[in-house]
């Protein structure tokens, strides 16, 4: 029942309770119902393949069906990065065990949080502790133990843990695991089957491996990004805004490197483990680090550098490969639009011609843009998104997308995450959704992409754990150590 | 007879059991490393995935990388495109400059653009019109004899042509059958998607650039990497599902969509809105969490007179990472702002905005009069954490990757010598490596080895099928 | 006209008719003088969200700020100033050469001297149906640059990197 409050805000504090999903409840305005979308079927003659694909694949029915990798155990040890939590993270989403030993300390990427902000930061109901959002998103099943590992008992108890799970995830620095007697090469003396896989962001050996500094400071995402181009070809070039204003080298606004190599992690230690367990094979050592996973995505980029000695430079909001590819300015925002091929290019101009004629007249006309190649030339991208601009710039990106679709173009406006949260398909099929957790209450996060599956569909359950909470039932089940013990090994810092 | 004490076999006690042994657990970590990775040695050890057989009916990259994983793992893909055209992709090169030919023998003036690498690895390629009922057949054939395939059609499509899951399932149950598209069923579902759509629609464009205030704008990744990074995390639903095909016996169908692929790696953002109602912004080269840990501008180039622009203008740029405490104090005093340092002495103080305004603009303005290389020699000096942002140059250039073997020159079986920058940085594996072969190859190069050598069909009929362009 | 300078100005009794485009993220909240690259008229401009909220104003006898970075002339079958033509477009240097071709390079050897298979067009190789094998026959198909290989390893240019 909608009540009407007087508030008086004074400071930032003030705002962050309104929107609590309890008062603003996620989404604001409903999904649209099954019949528009049985419509959207009916009109491309698609309904049963409709029927068939909501039947089988709908979030909702997600839970309860099985889970792909029920049974497979994992150990994570990791502090500060995203690499071990995103590969933890899609091991549980699949139904995997997922142990993360952190240090009586707790990880420290617990304690981050945007710019400092203490109040962003969520208190388990349970424990009273808080935790910062990007951990608590990332933290998605993997039970939380404490455990010393620069102590010999902790690593006794380590050691212990190792015979019990398929796997170990590593992200700490080059060589630690190694230095305190518990790297592969000591652990798979005594459990060959075990598979073990390093995520480092250089790397944890060769000449340009990962540092600590002086002090003691780890080196962290975009490290990788500056090994290996990814950051020198982003952004906007100095010709098209001012260098140190906007015309700069630009890293990406996520960790990104870190979810690359979490991902490309996971699918090294299945794969391991099906060699162990399908072709009579063992254990084995692996490595997975930002800078080379996210180089073996970097489209064609160094070998171009092969072919003739080319160094990709920046192309801001648009792409040198493709005629149209990109976002420009628009009247409420920016509004990407994509059509490379002839079909596509025709049906762009044909859009905007209606409103802006002069585009029509001066893209199709020009003989230079007839053919499909020669529209990649810089010149030509100049004049085609300078004109499409001019356009774009009297309409919002609602008017844009709904006038583009008409004519079958792939277009989207550029979006926020509040406007992501109410996109209508995005509700429907939920890109986000809400979660009721017993720590932390209700919770909007990102649901996983292989959610969507006839069999064994991935999913999230829970969502953050509190430091150690899973400490004295992975002690008993996985180390023999009862709650007495537990407790007196608290006392001595080595859980 | 009790067992005499000095009589003692080396099996029996315990630690290293042979001199060999013995020198790999007392060795540098470093070599151990080397010597377990053992680059340059891959094809003498055996492949993870050996017997899998997976199908690509894909285009572009985000579904044909979802099924290159596979194949650099040691799976046999067989790639299906359209005859004599082939996948979009390949006339996709950067500034149209970079082509390899041949593509086609009937097309010999078109080549296949750069844009197409790293796609499809490893793989036999076959043409196959399959929109006609011709080919069924020899479709269904193929379906009947492998794992799993990945399509990336408008949905509705492959069930048009009765080649959808709920067709397949009936000819082979342990069938994995995996749709990747833009958005999935609901009322988009007829979206169609590109990787550029996946980081405008799906926020990361919001969070990535110079924040307005500098003057920037969202900024475009410049590589496809949400077409990439979501195809990787299809390929782990397809590892997961032949987890549990193995003791199950049952195939399953996957929808995957890209752009939400896209919202998943937003980190915070979500639970941010959610909550406080909060929305993420831009904040360009800086770290909201953590400060220092930002890149910024050297005065001067590390080049100044070199041929070409990337290297003469725009080696300037210097990532730092000093946001411990003892780190950030040196820092303060390296740049010759100790007053810097006693007014930000807490990292919470420090990360707010206004305080990364002032602390970055010190650092730009100690960096103003100084060449890039200067900067990272002063700040590593000093026992900090400082890189330069490397072009594609120098990363072809660092030793690093050539030792470690993830940067290396292919002898391609058709097109030469090209430098290959992926398939083995994707994961260092020390017992079943991935590996490459050839980069790709021309259209419907394997017709022969696929219809006649493993499908069956005689020559003749494939020579038909040929003329009439059907394949 | 806004986004593009559609220069009407009368030069030898024609109208110039040059469109200058001024491109999306450079001018969409910019104020300053413009000039155009064929006959080098000044305009004044005042942009804001890409609307000319002043301008194209005439500033005979003032030095322009910056420069289009492309313009051309509808009328005349869309002859072109690319951009980097002094006086006339402002340079784009952000590029990934020295030079820029704009349509395939024809190369026959990667950067460090072997043989690579990027020119056209390839003296036909395939078999049945378009089928290819495992191997390029360099000195079958193409004996100049094979021999050109050949001359290039005795001179010592083919490296290892």
């Amino acid at each position: 029942m909608a009540e009407r409050k007087e508030i008086e805000i004074t400071c930032r504090a003030d705002t962050l309770d309104l929107m609590h999903p309890d008062i603003r409840p996620w989404p604001v305005t409903p999904p649209p119902p099954r019949e528009e979308v049985d419509k959207v079927y009916a009109r491309r003659k698609a309904t049963d393949f409709g029927n068939w694909c909501e039947d089988n694949l709908r979030y909702e029915l997600a839970f309860g069906k099985p889970e792909a990798l029920q049974g497979m155990k994992f150990l994570c040890v990791g502090m500060w990065r995203m690499g071990n939590m995103f590969c933890g993270s899609l091991l549980c989403e699949a139904g995997a065990e997922v142990i993360k030993i952190e240090p009586p300390g707790g990880d420290p990427l617990r304690q981050l949080t945007p710019f400092g902000r203490e109040e962003y930061m969520l208190e388990s109901k349970v424990t009273g502790e808080k935790c910062g959002l990007d951990f608590l998103h990332e933290m998605r099943g993997q039970k939380s133990v404490t455990l010393n590992l620069e102590t010999e008992e902790g690593r006794d108890i380590f050691r212990t843990m190792c015979s019990q799970v398929d796997g170990v995830i590593d992200e700490m620095p080059a060589g630690y695991m190694d230095g305190l007697g518990i790297g592969y090469r000591h652990i798979s003396k005594l459990y060959p089957g075990l598979v073990w896989c390093n995520i480092a962001v250089r790397g944890t050996w060769g000449p340009y491996k990962d540092k600590t500094s002086k002090f003691g400071q780890w080196t962290l995402e975009p490290f990788g990004g500056c090994a290996n181009a990814f950051i020198h070809n982003t952004g906007f070039p100095q010709d098209q805004l001012p260098r140190g204003r906007g015309g700069d080298p630009t890293r990406s606004g996520v960790w990104f490197a870190d979810y690359v190599a979490g991902e490309q992690a996971a699918n090294t230690l299945l794969a391991a483990i099906y060699w162990r367990d399908e072709l009579g094979g063992t254990g084995q050592f692996c490595e997975v680090t930002g800078a080379e996973s996210q180089m073996d995505i970097l489209d064609f980029d160094i070998s171009w550098y092969g072919f003739n000695a080319s160094i990709k430079a920046r192309t801001g909001a648009w792409d040198p490969n493709l005629n149209q590819y990109e976002w420009n300015p628009c009247r409420d925002g920016y509004m990407m639009i994509g059509g490379q091929t002839d079909r596509l290019w025709y049906r762009i101009g044909m859009c905007i011609e209606r409103d802006f004629p002069q585009f029509g007249r001066l893209i199709h006309e020009d003989p230079i843009l007839k053919e499909m190649g020669a529209r990649n030339a810089l010149e030509m991208l100049t004049k085609t998104y300078t004109l499409t601009t001019r356009w774009l710039r009297d309409i919002n990106r609602i008017e844009a997308e709904q006038k583009l679709l008409e004519y079958e173009i792939a277009a989207g406006p550029v979006l926020f995450i509040d406007e992501v949260s109410e996109f209508p398909h995005f509700k429907y099929r939920p890109w986000v959704c809400t979660i009721d957790t017993d720590h932390y209450g209700t919770l909007l996060f990102s649901v996983p992409p292989n959610n969507y599956q006839m069999r064994t569909p991935h999913r999230v359950k829970v969502l953050g754990r509190p430091l150690g909470y899973d400490t004295y039932e992975v002690m008993m089940k996985y180390a023999g150590i009862g709650q007495t013990r537990v407790n007196e090994l608290k006392e001595k810092g080595v859980i | 007879m009790a067992k005499d004490p000095r009589v003692c076999r080396l099996e029996e006690l315990d630690g290293p059991k042979s001199k060999q042994e013995l020198d790999e657990m007392k060795m540098p970590y470093e070599d151990y490393c080397r010597a377990a990775f053992a680059p340059g040695g891959e094809f003498s050890r055996p492949l993870s995935l050996k017997g899998i057989r997976w199908l690509s009916t894909t285009m572009y990259i985000f579904t044909p990388h979802s099924v290159s994983n596979l194949a650099e793992l040691g799976a046999e893909v067989i790639k299906v495109e359209m005859p004599r055209m082939g996948d979009p992709m390949r006339h996709c090169a950067p500034f149209n400059e970079t082509y390899l030919y041949p593509l086609h023998d009937t097309r010999p003036m078109t080549g296949t653009g750069m844009g197409y690498l790293n796609a499809n690895p490893n793989e036999y390629h076959i043409s196959m019109d399959y929109h006609l009922d011709e080919m069924k057949e020899a479709f269904y054939r193929l379906v009947k004899m492998s794992d799993g395939l990945t399509e990336c059609y408008r949905p509705g499509t492959f069930d048009r042509w009765k080649q959808s899951y709920r067709y397949l399932i009936e000819m082979n149950p342990r069938f994995i059958y995996v749709w990747g598209g833009g958005f999935g069923y609901g009322p988009k579902v007829f979206g169609g998607s590109y990787d550029i759509l996946g980081q405008a629609h799906a926020g990361l464009a919001s969070v990535t650039g110079m924040h307005e205030f500098m003057g920037g704008h969202c900024t475009k990744h410049s590589n496809w990497c949400i077409d990439w990074y979501s195809g990787t995390q299809i390929t782990f639903g397809i590892l997961a599902a032949i987890h549990w095909r193995r003791k199950t016996g049952l195939g399953t169908m996957i929808e995957f969509s890209q752009v939400q692929a896209a919202t998943r790696c937003l980190g915070y953002a979500a639970p941010l809105y959610g909550r406080f109602g909060i929305v993420r912004q831009r904040w360009g080269n800086w770290d909201t969490q953590l400060c220092v840990h930002g890149i910024i501008l050297a005065g001067k180039s590390d080049y100044p007179d070199a041929i070409n622009p990337q290297d003469r203008l725009d080696a300037r740029y210097v990532m730092v990472s000093a946001f411990n405490d003892p780190d950030f104090k040196e820092l303060c005093e390296v740049i010759k702002k100790p007053d810097l340092y006693s007014r930000y002495q807490k990292h919470k103080d420090r990360v707010e905005g206004e305080a990364q305004v002032e602390i970055y603009a010190a650092l730009e303005e100690w960096a103003k009069d100084k060449s890039r290389a200067d900067v990272v020699r002063i700040l590593q000096g000093a026992g900090l954490l400082a890189e330069p942002v490397m072009n594609d140059r120098e990363v072809y250039e660092c030793d690093h990757y050539r030792l470690r073997g993830t940067i290396r020159w292919q002898d391609d079986p058709i097109f030469g010598d090209v430098l290959a920058m992926g398939s083995y940085g994707a994961g260092l594996m020390s017992k079943t490596p991935r590996r490459l072969y050839w980069i790709w190859r021309p259209v419907g190069a394997d017709n022969v080895k696929i219809y006649h050598e493993l499908l069956g069909y005689p020559t003749a009929k494939i020579e038909e099928w040929y003329s009439k362009a059907m394949i | 006209m806004c986004d593009i300078i559609w220069c009407k100005k009368m030069v030898d009794g024609k109208p110039c008719n040059t469109v200058n485009y001024l491109d999306p993220y450079c001018f969409w909240n910019w104020k300053g003088k413009v000039n155009c690259a064929e006959c080098g008229t000044v305009y004044y401009i005042h942009m804001i969200q890409g609307h000319m909220y002043i301008g194209p104003e005439e500033r005979p006898g003032e030095k322009p700020d910056t420069s289009p970075l492309y313009a051309d002339k509808p009328l005349d079958g869309y002859s072109n100033y690319s951009p980097g033509v002094e006086g006339r477009t402002r340079p784009f240097e952000c590029l990934p050469r020295h030079i820029y071709l704009g349509v395939p390079d024809m190369r026959k050897f990667s950067i460090r001297g072997r043989p690579l298979r990027g020119w056209r067009p390839q003296p036909p190789d395939g078999g049945i149906a378009g089928s290819y094998k495992f191997n390029w026959d360099l000195k079958r198909l193409s004996p100049e640059v094979w021999e050109e290989y050949q001359r290039m390893l005795r001179d010592g240019e083919v490296k290892d990197w």
